[in-house]
Order: structure tokens, then C-alpha cells, then sequence
């Protein structure tokens, strides 16, 4: 009944798509996203039931991203709803007459369900946002395409640990995952993993973890002082006791409106990710932010061209595009996200690039894990969460 | 019948086939390993989670949608269709829309919260958002037009005279409901509880948003597994096995009913 409609939790869209926007957009996005997701998938389960070797690949792109010349059609780019610079399309556009970039929403976003759609979608979609684990999942699956460098020069503005991090495509944002808790109700002040664990039960029915493995359970390695890309067997039972532990505490484990109940006090403590808390704190200056001691687990994103794509020299123009200082910090302005590129850093309104919830010193940013692919592990991870939802 | 039959064919022989979770190439080996990794006991612990819950709402549902449904019968034409459109305009709202407006009402401090706080119902908060009653407050929200719907229409073609005559032959209160109104209503119940059981049981919409993610159901095992991890054939496999039980107890609950509709004393 109404399945439809529903964007999955568990996926980090609905926190995104309530990013500077109302209530209302949020809802209307999210029905209209997960509506189109859910018809998508029906007709490609119709019309491609054996994905086998669906994908024949393609050739390298062609066609110059500089040149607006050798541009035409229309580049399908999978991301979340409203994840885009308010102007960046449509100036891309201008710049590249018959050239134009549509979005649309994924099949759930960097998950493996996400490689099944796009073979059975083969040629439909150019390129697609994912984060360093579903890129690594894209490779597994044969689909994705290393883009011709010589075409995206503008590669060069972003700056080089994120450069490196994420080599296949053009990075775009990162987010760390850490905690969020409302001073005036804590009194005892949060620092670590640790704490959370430790205050749980005194907080019990007032505390938020998030709804997506990879934060969750990384968010519970790092308290136990593991990696949050373990594909030890070992390490994820421990893991998921201790989220099993701890879950008669929690109040909910949500993939949207995470901080919401900081803002109105029907929650103390929130796992939750920093942009979410930076925004929640414009509305409730008693939540503070903590990037805990024993390390944070986090998400680099970026573009990926897809394999078969029928307009990657679009798609690959539009990559350059977007990481062009002033198209970029368009992007940074309209999601509010924490960005990849200092030479943009001008042109970034001041209450993104001087938040300290967003940019924290270098010494912090050392404690920062990036989540990558986990192969063959996937499925002890999978297994494990779904011990701990089921618990 | 096409449209109804082919998902249902090609779930089927997904259930049977097998996905590698890296590359993510479909085969179709006709193995019944997926139905062996149903036997998992967290599976199982969900698939009689959502049973209880299913079971529940449908009886939640049966013991508020029989009156209304009956009182709504005999009100006069006029009024039996301001009750309908009541009961049936709030449903052209989204149903996500519909569920999120459950969580403003039953969370703390919401109206909910506080007028049993006004009443001193409670001492400190209600705290039943994020449980399994706040579940199950929403499915027999969301489904309670499904069982009113069909016991209306099943009370409402009782001829009057029926009644009349049960009368003059001595029926009268309990007498009257017992042996002529409900044994006319019964198909109108059974079809209402076969419609809200079998939805309720694969619903996942509904634990997600008003459970909190912390109750995990067999619907949102399959959707997880669809719309997530990307396991197709294992995916099928607890559809289809969900399915078969469905049908399983929908057989038994008929061959029961039809043994109770012979022992009813005329």
C-alpha cells in the first residue's frame, strides 16, 4: 500500500534532500524520487530479468569537455534530489549549446541493488554520485568508466587528499559521521564513542544512530578501536553485540530527520552526520557537535561515469564543470556541504566555509576513515545488521 | 490477468537463481539454497514478528471496523455516503505523508503526548512512538477503510425484511445480531480480514517510519534486500515462501470457517 511513495531509509537521501529545504519539498522530492525508483526497477526487472552479462561495455568518452563545439544531447546523471548547484545546469547549458545534463534519482543510492540497475538500465544513465564504497562496488560490477583525464583539467582545483582519495571520478563532497547531543540536557558532555556507550543507559529512550550500515556499524568499530572497514568475521560480531548492546537504549535508528529530535529535546544524543548537525544548530544553538577520540568514519562522494552511457562526453564535460571554482561553490552554497576544493573557498559563503562542524583542524582530520568498498565482506556486514535490526 | 501473473512468475524463478554479491551477474541454477538461508533464525524471529503484528492489526481493525461499518448500513442513503466519503477522502493523501503526520501525533510533546499528560494518564511521557504499538496504531490507521469497506457492503445488502422476520419469530438484541446479522456479515469479514492480513504482513513502510527502524519486519527483509543489498534471488525466495504461507492459512481459515458455518445452528 503506497510502497511507491516511500523513500528507503537507510540511505543518506532523505537527510540530503532536507538540506535548505522545506518540509514540504522534502516530501514532495522524496515521494516523486523513491515513485520513479520503484517504476524504474519494475520495468527493468520486466525487460532484463537475467542481468548476466548485460553490459558490453563502451569505449572511452569522446568529445571534448572544453569544446562546446563538439557537444550535443542529454547526459542522465543518477544523484539526490536537489543535490546541485541552484544555477550550475542550467549555466552549463548556456555555456554548451545542445548540450544538457537531467537528473534523476538512483535505485537507492551506492548500494550493491544500485549495479543491478544499471546493467539492467544499460545505456540509460551516464554518470552517477557515489561515495568511495559504491565506487568499488560499481568496478566489482564491471560497470564503471574511468574518464579520459585529458578532458577534465579542472581536476586540478580540488585539492589533493580528496584528489587521491577518490581516483576514478571527480570528488564533490565528504561528511563525517560523529555526534550530536544537546548540551542542556547532557550535562555531563560527550567526547567519545565511549561516553555514548557509557551514558546509554542513564539517556535510554533518548538517543538517534543512524539507519545505514556502513555509519552505524563504523560508528560502533571505531568506539570498540577497529577499523571501520574491517572484513575481519571477528570484528563485526563484536560489532554488532555491541550495537545489540546498546539498542534497548535507543529510541529509533533513523535514516531521516536524524536531528530533529535534538531541535525539539525529545532527544539527548545523536549519531548523525556534520552537515545535519551544522544545519540543526542554526535552529537550536544548544546541540553540539563532537567528532569523537577514538576516530570518525566518513564518505567521500564524487561524479562516476557509467559504463555505456550514450553521452559520457556530455557527462564528462559537465565533471569539469563542476569542479570549476565558481560552478563549485554554486554546489557548496545550495547543499551546504563540506567541500573538496580551497581554491573555491572565495567564492563559499562564509557560514559553510568558516564552520568549524565542517572543517575541522588537520589534526582532527586525521582521525577521519573513509568508508570504501568491502568485497566479499558485504555479506557478513549485511548479515550482521540485519542481526542487530532484528534483535 | 497478465499483468497480475507475470511479476509473480518472475519472482518465482528469481527465488530459484543465484547473484554474485560482487559482480552482481544473475545465474539460474534452479538451486533452493535461498529457501534453505530462510531457516536463518533471525528470518524467523521476523517472519513471526510480522505475523503477531499482522494478526493484531487485523483484529484491531475487526473489532473497530465491525460497528462502524454496521452503524454506517443503517444510516439512510444521504448519510451512509457523508460516512463513506469521511472514511475514504483521507486516503487520497500520500500514505508517507499520512504516516509522517502519525509520528507529529504520537511523539513526546506532541497532542497526543500531551493530552494524556493533561488527563495524568502518565507521570512522565507517553513514550510510544518508535514501538511496536505505535506499529501497530499506524497499520490499523492506514487499514482500517479495508476492513470497513467490504463488511459495509456485505451489511448493507441484508434485506430488512430478513430482519422484520427474525423478529416476528421471536430474534430480538443479541439474538437477532448472532444468528441472522452476522452469519450475512461473514463474507464481508472475511473478505476485510484477508485483505488488511495479508497487506499488514508484507508491510514495511509503516515499522520503518513509526517503529523507528528498530522493529524489523519481513517486509522490510525483502525490500532491504530488493532495494539495498542487491540479492535479488534470496529477496524472492522470502516473498515467495511468505506467499505460500498466506495462501496456506488463507486455506485453512476457510476450511475452518466452512466447518463453523456448517455447525451454526440454524
Amino acid at each position: 500500500m503506497g510502497d511507491g511513495e516511500f523513500q528507503l531509509p537507510g540511505t543518506r537521501a532523505g537527510a540530503r534532500m532536507g538540506r535548505r529545504l522545506s518540509r514540504r519539498e522534502l516530501l514532495s522530492r522524496g515521494a516523486r524520487l523513491s515513485a520513479g525508483a520503484g517504476a524504474a526497477w519494475l520495468l527493468a526487472a520486466c525487460s532484463n530479468g537475467n542481468s548476466s552479462g548485460s553490459n558490453s561495455g563502451s569505449a572511452a568518452p569522446s568529445g571534448s569537455g572544453s569544446s562546446a563545439a563538439n557537444l550535443s544531447g542529454t547526459a542522465v546523471l543518477t544523484t539526490y534530489p536537489g543535490w546541485m548547484g541552484k544555477n550550475e545546469i542550467s549555466s552549463f547549458e548556456d555555456a554548451n549549446p545542445g548540450a544538457s545534463v537531467k537528473m534523476t534519482g538512483s535505485s537507492s543510492g551506492a548500494t550493491g541493488s544500485e549495479v543491478l540497475f544499471f546493467k539492467q538500465n544499460a545505456g540509460q544513465y551516464d554518470f552517477s554520485l557515489e561515495d568511495q564504497s559504491g565506487v568499488g562496488q560499481l568496478i566489482a560490477g564491471g560497470i564503471l568508466q574511468e574518464p579520459d583525464w585529458s578532458k577534465i583539467p579542472n581536476i586540478s582545483n580540488v585539492d589533493d587528499p580528496f584528489r587521491k582519495a577518490y581516483s576514478h571520478g571527480t570528488p564533490t563532497d565528504y561528511g563525517k559521521v560523529g555526534i550530536g547531543f544537546r548540551s542542556d540536557i547532557v550535562k555531563e558532555g560527550i567526547t567519545s564513542w565511549a561516553d555514548v556507550w557509557n551514558l546509554a543507559p542513564k539517556y535510554s529512550g533518548q538517543i538517534i544512530f543512524l539507519n545505514l550500515d556502513r555509519d552505524c556499524m563504523g560508528s560502533a568499530l571505531k568506539y570498540l578501536g577497529l577499523s571501520g572497514n574491517t572484513k575481519d568475521p571477528a570484528q563485526i560480531e563484536r560489532c554488532k553485540q555491541a550495537l545489540i548492546d546498546i539498542k534497548p537504549h535507543l529510541q529509533a535508528v533513523t535514516g531521516t530527520g536524524v536531528s530533529r529530535g535534538l531541535v525539539k529535546g525529545t532527544a539527548a544524543i545523536a549519531m548523525d552526520w556534520d552537515y545535519d548537525i551544522a544545519l540543526a544548530k542554526e535552529q537550536e544553538p544548544r546541540i553540539e557537535w563532537v567528532l569523537p577520540e577514538e576516530g570518525v568514519v566518513a564518505y567521500l562522494e564524487g561524479y562516476v561515469l557509467i559504463k555505456g552511457g550514450q553521452h559520457l562526453d556530455v557527462a564528462t564535460a559537465f565533471m569539469d564543470w563542476n569542479v570549476k571554482p565558481d560552478q563549485y561553490a554554486d554546489f557548496v552554497n545550495t547543499t551546504g556541504t563540506a567541500y573538496v576544493s580551497s581554491k573555491a573557498t572565495p567564492l563559499i559563503e562564509k557560514s559553510i566555509s568558516k564552520n568549524p562542524i565542517l572543517f575541522p583542524s588537520p589534526e582532527v582530520l586525521a582521525k577521519v576513515e573513509y568508508e570504501n568498498y568491502l568485497g566479499e565482506a558485504t555479506a557478513l556486514w549485511n548479515k550482521a545488521w540485519d542481526e542487530f535490526k532484528s534483535a | 490477468m497478465l499483468f497480475f501473473l507475470a511479476p509473480l512468475v518472475l519472482v518465482g524463478i528469481h527465488s530459484f537463481g543465484q547473484i554474485s554479491l560482487i559482480t552482481f551477474d544473475m545465474h539460474f541454477g534452479w538451486t533452493l539454497q535461498n529457501y534453505r538461508d530462510i531457516a536463518d533464525p533471525i528470518y524467523f524471529k521476523t517472519l513471526t514478528r510480522s505475523l503477531i503484528l499482522s494478526a493484531t492489526t487485523t483484529g484491531l481493525c475487526l473489532l473497530l471496523g465491525y460497528p462502524l461499518a454496521y452503524f454506517l448500513s443503517r444510516l439512510s442513503v444521504k448519510w451512509q455516503r457523508v460516512g463513506l466519503l469521511a472514511i475514504i477522502v483521507p486516503f487520497w493523501a500520500s500514505f508517507v505523508v499520512r504516516t509522517y503526520s502519525l509520528v507529529n501525533l504520537l511523539e513526546n510533546g506532541g497532542p497526543v503526548d500531551d493530552i494524556a499528560r493533561k488527563l495524568q494518564l502518565v507521570s512522565g511521557h507517553i513514550d510510544f512512538l518508535y514501538t511496536s504499538g505505535s506499529i501497530a496504531a499506524g497499520m490499523v490507521y492506514s487499514y482500517l477503510p479495508l476492513m470497513i469497506l467490504p463488511i459495509y457492503v456485505a451489511l448493507e445488502r441484508i434485506d430488512d425484511n430478513l430482519l422484520d422476520a427474525a423478529s416476528d419469530l421471536g430474534a430480538s438484541g443479541s439474538s437477532l445480531f448472532r444468528r441472522v446479522i452476522l452469519p450475512l456479515g461473514t463474507p464481508g469479514v472475511v473478505a476485510g480480514a484477508v485483505i488488511v492480513g495479508i497487506s499488514a504482513t508484507g508491510e514495511y513502510v509503516i515499522p520503518e517510519i513509526l517503529g523507528g527502524g528498530k522493529t524489523l519486519m519481513l517486509g522490510n527483509v525483502v525490500a532491504d534486500q530488493f532495494l539495498n543489498v542487491g540479492n535479488y534471488p534470496f529477496g524472492s525466495a522470502i516473498a515467495m515462501s511468505l506467499l505460500a504461507l498466506l495462501i496456506l492459512l488463507l486455506v485453512v481459515g476457510r476450511g475452518l470457517g466452512a466447518k463453523g458455518w456448517e455447525a451454526t445452528p440454524a
